[in-house]
């Protein structure tokens, strides 16, 4: 994707890059006049002065005797700044010296006329006179509407991803959870009742097969509802390549490429999901009446052709509601795997927050686009159910 | 379905007996419902069990076709024999093999809500036959036709009446062939005026030869249609005998006191028609009862 501004393995250094560039560029060039300087040594010619946020520094060619930062001084329109702290440093291929004015103290606006004296070891005093038109700290605005119009495209199209990331997702989700769901449900009865049945060890073998699924199932339920999704996102972001590393150490022939963010972001919240719903599914399958699956065994139906035929259709209707409620809220936490570099929504406003320091601005443009796909998605599921139950008024 | 009937036989059916149990236990927990059950249906015979509630009989007939798991005992239907309390491959043979050859027809319909009455009826022969669409869904037709719903083929199970759904159920059994019929109460969740339809499609059934164990409380369908009666009480067979003889001789004391719970009394005007023909137990019935 062309428009994707960087690629994804560098994107928090590319932005830590701009903000710095953007940073400093206004600083320098904000520095007005270049100083002269007056007076002998030190040094020979003053470089330039810039005007930090509440600081100004004074940059010169170091003389044959250094500066004595506590005994220098700065006026600003004759009056002197009261400094806090001078720090006298190299820069460049010549020094610094940085008054940092006291915390209680703000400049004045308007036209300034600065005047520094640096003071030498040897006594000498060196003075640079220079203007300075200061604009004064800028009234702060809620929003940055030349941001919002310049990123918001670029944000909105992280809604793409994160509608890919929610329909796998939940695809994904709803296979786990129908095999969750049937693994819970294979248990018939407990070790005691197949004892008390039948007082067989064959058949007591056989039961402890048999409750193989039901243990895999309650496991995995168990443990994705147990643990923060925030948490599996970023286990199986790192586990998945280190046990492919491990893997490769041991099977030469086997050679599978590492999963990206999306790939990982997507395991996890398909195997989150699906855990959650394997309850859901568990609950609309206990909800078909037993007679629906006493009438097809009666008919002579197996076990498996019951479930997929007569059971399962009934419980699908069932838990559409709460399949759509989960469906909306798996949209939101798609956000999470913004932590794992996935370029979605979050992730772009984030990158441009960074980029224009209004964070403000990009992530309520964010939460604009994830209400508005909520919104759709909430009346898409609103429709389905209306038809569902007209269906189930009909059937 | 066995069309063709031999001459009847005492009992009411042919000399080829179908079902046979023999030493049947079966109890929920501590609760023993079926003490020892030996029983034995004829082809063509209308068995009626009557009995005070909790005494075993819808467990009996459930056990029948394994749809409860009795804990002793065997049950044969045609050549295929369960016993009970085993387990494995055989023993899941055996109950699929009884279970082909039995329909039943449960107490509260158990249609398939999301399937039209014709996907219904047609669900069991296409997957477990494995019958060709065309040929289920024209033995469909001629099911719902001998049932009287013809008209109701693309319906679905919540827009047609308890009494349609209840024939519809027993379209969708007779869909397999069974050789026997359990009827577990068939009419109990029926509104009064609906009664008559359903049991009118179980009279034509008997006369058409069909073998019948039906649970029931319409006395008037067990004295017109059953070939025998069996009165249980507490998980036995109290006593056994043609509708008349147990109802207007019964032996015990036990089914004297069932019976004068359960039928008319005197004045009481009974008239529930299936065929054309009074079902009630009329007027001689109170004076027979004195």
């Amino acid at each position: 994707m062309k428009h994707r501004f960087v690629s994804i393995g560098v994107p928090l250094l590319a932005a830590l890059l701009m903000v710095w560039a953007l940073a400093l560029a206004p600083a320098a060039s904000a520095a007005g006049t270049p100083p002269k300087p007056v007076g002998s040594v030190p040094s020979s010619v003053g470089q330039s002065v810039s005007w930090g946020q509440g600081s100004v520094t004074v940059l010169y060619y170091a003389g044959t005797s250094p500066v004595v930062p506590a005994a220098c001084e700065l006026s600003i329109n004759g009056d002197k700044v009261p400094v806090a702290q001078a720090t006298d440093s190299s820069y460049a291929n010549g020094r610094q010296l940085q008054f940092s004015f006291a915390a209680d103290y703000q400049p004045p606006k308007g036209n300034l006329k600065l005047h520094a004296v640096l003071v030498t070891k040897s006594g000498e005093h060196v003075t640079y006179d220079w203007t300075y038109n200061n604009p004064g700290a800028a009234k702060p605005e809620l929003l940055d509407w030349p941001t919002i119009r310049q990123f918001w495209w670029y944000i909105a199209k992280g809604g793409a991803l994160t509608v890919e990331l929610t329909v796998i997702s939940i695809c994904f989700a709803v296979v786990f959870a129908l095999f969750g769901a049937l693994g819970r449900l294979s248990r018939t009865m407990s070790f005691k009742e197949a004892w008390d049945k039948y007082r067989s060890w064959g058949f007591m073998a056989l039961h402890t097969l048999r409750m193989i699924p039901y243990w895999i199932a309650t496991f995995y339920t168990s443990l994705f509802r147990g643990t923060p999704l925030l948490l599996q996102i970023f286990v199986i972001y790192y586990a998945i390549p280190a046990i492919i590393d491990y893997m490769h150490a041991r099977y030469s022939w086997f050679n599978i490429p590492y999963p990206s963010a999306f790939v990982s972001g997507c395991a996890a919240l398909s195997l989150n999901y699906g855990a959650y719903l394997t309850e859901v599914f568990r609950a609309g399958i206990q909800a078909v009446p037993k007679g629906q699956t006493e009438a097809a065994w009666a008919l002579g139906l197996s076990g498996g052709q019951t479930q997929r035929r007569i059971v399962l259709p009934q419980a699908f209707k069932i838990v559409i509601p709460a399949v759509g409620n989960d469906f909306i809220a798996l949209i939101k936490d798609t956000s999470l795997v913004s932590t794992i570099t996935v370029n979605e929504l979050l992730h772009r406003a984030q990158l441009v927050g960074g980029r224009t320091l209004q964070f403000l601005s990009a992530l309520l443009v964010a939460a604009a686009v994830y209400w508005i796909l909520t919104i759709f998605f909430s009346f898409w599921q609103a429709r389905l159910e209306r038809r569902m139950e007209h269906d189930r008024a009909r059937a | 379905m066995s069309q063709t009937m031999p001459a009847p036989a005492a009992h009411g059916g042919s000399d080829e007996v179908l079902v046979e149990v023999k030493g049947l236990h079966k109890s929920f927990g501590q609760l023993h419902v079926l003490k020892g059950v030996d029983f034995v249906v004829h082809r063509g015979e209308v068995v009626v069990l009557l009995g005070p509630s909790g005494s075993g009989k819808s467990t009996l007939l459930r056990c029948i076709n394994s749809l409860e798991e009795a804990q002793q005992g065997t049950i044969r239907v045609g050549d295929v024999t369960v016993e009970c309390g085993h387990w494995g491959r055989t023993y899941e043979k055996s109950v699929h093999g009884v279970r082909l050859q039995c329909g039943m027809v449960f107490q509260d319909f158990n249609l398939f809500p999301h399937k039209s009455v014709t996907e219904n009826v047609v669900e069991a022969p296409l997957l477990v036959k494995g019958m060709k669409k065309d040929a289920a869904a024209k033995r469909a037709r001629e099911l719902l036709e001998q049932v009287g719903l013809s008209d109701r083929a693309e319906y679905y199970p919540s827009q047609i009446s308890g009494g349609q759904k209840q024939r519809v159920a027993i379209a969708r059994a007779l869909a397999m062939d069974p050789k026997l019929m359990l009827f577990d109460e068939p009419t109990s969740a029926l509104d009064p005026e609906l009664i008559g339809e359903v049991l009118l499609v179980m009279k034509d059934l008997a006369d058409a030869g069909m073998t019948m164990i039906v649970v029931t409380h319409e006395m008037g369908f067990a004295r017109d249609v059953a070939s025998r009666c069996i009165f249980m009480d507490e998980g036995v067979f109290v006593e056994e005998d043609s509708p008349e003889n147990l109802f207007f001789h019964p032996r015990h004391e036990r089914t004297k006191s069932f019976l004068r719970h359960i039928l008319p009394k005197e004045g009481d005007n009974v008239e529930r028609v299936a065929g054309g023909a009074p079902l009630g137990m009329g007027d001689e019935a109170p004076q027979e009862m004195k």
